[in-house]
């Protein structure tokens, strides 16, 4: 049985807080121009100082996404000094899709080399060996995205890396890493999941974003 | 399996078969028939060799040939392919293996399909282990890019399994000299070219390439042969090619060799300890005696052992020879150390008598036969620690116990003995049809010996299902326990006593009695085979001495 959607009407829900979910989802990302003008429309104060730092995150994050990830280090080395080092799985997730972009673009002579250069050091530990080894198997095959191993060559782990590195940078700087829009959202699934478990069958269903907006 | 090569040989074909032959290679049933046979060695134009017409001749040849090369006579070996007219290999053959060795790679395997004798999956194999071979060395050679092209133009496209592209792409990054496949050592160095082409030998026929050393292969059958058939044999090392392998009796101890007179009594047992440096014997004149066997296998007295008042009928040496238990008919079981002749522990019972006693495995504790027809455990420092009783036990005078300890043998009737698991209370039992007399244990502890009221031995298996395997027959018994032993080289030969004073040795495999000893003036009770030196035998008698068989007279 759903909540009765009836109940809805006694809770409260103030104004400012609202915005300040959709604000943060549009720092999340990085909209700095829908912002700004959400700002302006809404009558918010923001510090503006955040203004500068997402437009620099901005780019990183798209140079991760199209697969430049040389370009991508270097502006986090630039804006976040320390911040691979500290996240070496984050890093190697940056240098391997460089690697992959060397290999997609059959460039396998200079894959092989920056392989040899940059990512023999994490061979030394145990835990990337086997990452190193598929990674390393791209090299074999003549269409890697044709490969056991296409998964590498996707834009979806494109996409995961480009998120991971973002919510690197925001947790960097001590701003949240995730916004208060997915929290939510987050939250909703994971109390649903428990009032099923709890009451069995006759719980609730899990919660579906798609289900909920259309009703 | 006659292919097409590119030499065939002119004298030899087969002209019957009507397809151009190749190496006559295959097994010569057909061509008993189409020979002309002459007795032993034949020449020219005959195409066997040998009276049994089994032999083809051209297989002999190439044998001979290949056995030259491995000996490293290679002059005479391409000597003889031009003399006789029978080559080692075929042309295509000889190309292949001179490209493996030259690290011709791709040549090597185009050759390889060309040589037609050989099925799809054999090529496939031995092709993949070539390029793997091609891109380990490039990879060595520091040609990364070229073994990176190998990889993906010529290995990938086989259908390698994912692990293996995983590996071997991995490989390529990290520093090839750590872990690897012991067959591709890292020097492309000429010797690790032929190792490796001895590996690739192996997969292909044998009609394609001799076996390397298949003559010396065929020399240790016939030596093996010879080995099984000989009765007599009790000695290692080198047998002669020149004639047929026959041991006489010069390699049985059967010449008194020494003669030992310290007991003043009548002998009644002895015991080479299990790694043969000592011997222990004991006398109804109450004594034990510890002999050391010299490295000139000379018997010499180290100890005599007084503190038993009354005649000593046993003797057990430890698993690790550093002491010994002793018990007869002074009720008592006494302990004592080799190095110092000292007693180190009695055990007894009050009131009731220990009649025999046994090491466990462990050489912490001993096993005891009671009296009261109980067998009690003991540690070292004399105290009681367990006994059992029951309907199993019966005379308490012989107790045995095998090599891995778990099993107690005892007496559950006069005509039965049973294997008792000490800890399991598991039973094996086995039953004659008339009284066991004693018992004794092989060294390795599989077969178990028995003496039986007529005379007669017979022997068991142990070592899983219990069954008989020989009865050794030709001793006449009337009163007396004798004991026997088994010994010599894998313990191929049986040896008992006897109340006629020789002692007797049986073939064990061919039940045979083979020889009788004589030399003491009384009844033997008692013999033992040193462990360590299958030509040494002991027997003790009841003339009061001990006899010492070899076969090389020494001045005693």
């Amino acid at each position: 049985m759903d909540a009765d959607p009836a109940q809805f009407g006694n809770i409260d829900v103030n104004e400012s807080d609202i915005h300040t979910i959709v604000l943060s989802y549009l720092a999340h990302n990085c909209f700095k121009d829908t912002l700004e003008s959400f700002v302006s429309c809404t009558g918010m104060k923001q510090p503006v100082d955040h203004l500068q730092d997402m437009e620099k995150r901005k780019r990183i994050y798209h140079f991760a996404l199209d697969g430049n990830a040389s370009k991508a280090i270097e502006m986090t080395e630039e804006f976040a000094p320390g911040l691979l080092e500290e996240n070496k799985d984050l890093h190697f997730d940056l240098l391997s899709l460089h690697f992959v972009e060397l290999v997609s673009s059959h460039k396998t002579q200079e894959a092989l080399l920056f392989a040899q250069c940059q990512l023999t050091d994490f061979g030394k530990e145990q835990k990337y060996v086997k990452k190193l080894e598929d990674f390393m198997a791209l090299l074999a095959y003549d269409e890697p995205e044709k490969s056991p191993m296409f998964h590498l060559v996707s834009s979806e782990h494109r996409q995961n890396v480009a998120e991971s590195l973002n919510r690197a940078i925001l947790a960097h700087s001590k701003l949240p890493s995730y916004s208060a829009m997915e929290r939510l959202i987050q939250q909703t699934t994971v109390v649903r999941q428990c009032l099923s478990q709890e009451l069995g069958k006759d719980g609730h269903k899990p919660f579906s974003l798609k289900d909920f907006l259309r009703s | 399996m006659r292919g097409v090569e590119d030499d065939p040989l002119p004298k030899r074909m087969k002209v019957s078969s009507g397809k151009i032959g190749g190496l006559s290679d295959g097994i010569s049933v057909g061509e008993q028939g189409s020979c002309s046979l002459s007795g032993s060695m034949a020449s020219g134009d005959d195409k066997v060799v040998g009276s049994n017409g089994l032999i083809s001749k051209v297989e002999f040849v190439r044998i001979i040939t290949e056995a030259l090369y491995s000996l490293g006579y290679s002059k005479i070996g391409k000597h003889l392919e031009e003399e006789s007219g029978i080559p080692l290999h075929s042309n295509l053959v000889a190309t292949f293996i001179q490209q493996i060795l030259d690290g011709q790679w791709d040549e090597s395997v185009t050759t390889l399909h060309q040589i037609d004798l050989i099925d799809e999956s054999i090529i496939k194999t031995a092709s993949f282990m070539i390029l793997e071979r091609k891109f380990f060395e490039l990879l060595y050679g520091e040609k990364e890019v070229d073994a990176l092209n190998t990889l993906r133009t010529q290995i990938m496209p086989r259908n390698v399994n994912l692990d293996r592209a995983k590996e071997l792409s991995y490989l390529m990054v990290c520093q090839p000299h750590i872990s690897l496949d012991n067959s591709h050592s890292q020097e492309s160095g000429l010797s690790s070219r032929k190792k490796f082409l001895g590996e690739l030998q192996k997969l292909l026929p044998p009609t394609v390439v001799i076996p390397e050393y298949r003559l010396v292969r065929l020399v240790e059958q016939a030596l093996d042969f010879q080995r099984d058939g000989c009765r007599l044999h009790n000695s290692v090392g080198e047998m002669s090619l020149l004639v047929d392998h026959q041991c006489g009796l010069d390699q049985i101890p059967c010449q008194t060799v020494q003669i030992l007179e310290e007991h003043s009594a009548e002998v009644l047992f002895l015991k080479f300890s299990h790694n043969g440096r000592y011997l222990a014997s004991s006398s109804r004149d109450s004594h034990v005696i510890i002999w050391v066997v010299n490295a000139d296998g000379h018997v010499i007295m180290r100890h005599r052992l007084t503190g038993h008042g009354q005649p000593v009928s046993y003797v057990s040496w430890s698993p690790e020879d550093d002491q010994i238990l002793t018990c007869g008919e002074d009720k008592t079981v006494r302990r004592w150390d080799i190095d110092s002749g000292e007693c180190l522990c009695v055990y007894g019972k009050q009131n009731l008598s220990l009649l025999s006693c046994e090491w466990a495995a462990d050489g912490k504790h001993i096993f005891t036969g009671v009296t009261d027809k109980s067998i009690c455990t003991w540690d070292l420092e004399g105290k009681e620690v367990g006994s059992w009783q029951g309907k199993t036990t019966y005379r308490m005078e012989n107790l045995g116990i095998t090599t891995d300890g778990k099993e107690l043998i005892i007496h559950c009737k006069d005509d039965g003995v049973v294997l008792f698991g000490w800890e399991t209370y598991s039973q094996r039992s086995i039953e004659e049809n008339q009284k066991i007399t004693s018992f004794a244990l092989s060294e390795d502890g599989k077969l178990l010996l028995l003496n039986l009221c007529n005379g007669d031995l017979h022997l068991y298996n142990i070592d899983g299902c219990l069954h008989c395997i020989g009865e050794y027959k030709g001793n006449k018994r009337s009163h007396l326990v004798v004991r026997s032993c088994l010994g010599g080289l894998k313990q191929a030969f049986v040896a008992s006593g006897s109340e006629n004073s020789q002692v007797h040795i049986w073939h064990r495999h061919s039940v045979e009695l083979i020889c009788s000893l004589s030399g003491h003036t009384g009844a033997v009770n008692c013999v033992s085979w040193n462990p360590a030196n299958h030509h040494m035998l002991a027997s003790a008698s009841d003339d009061r001495t001990i006899r010492i068989w070899g076969f090389k007279q020494v001045n005693s």
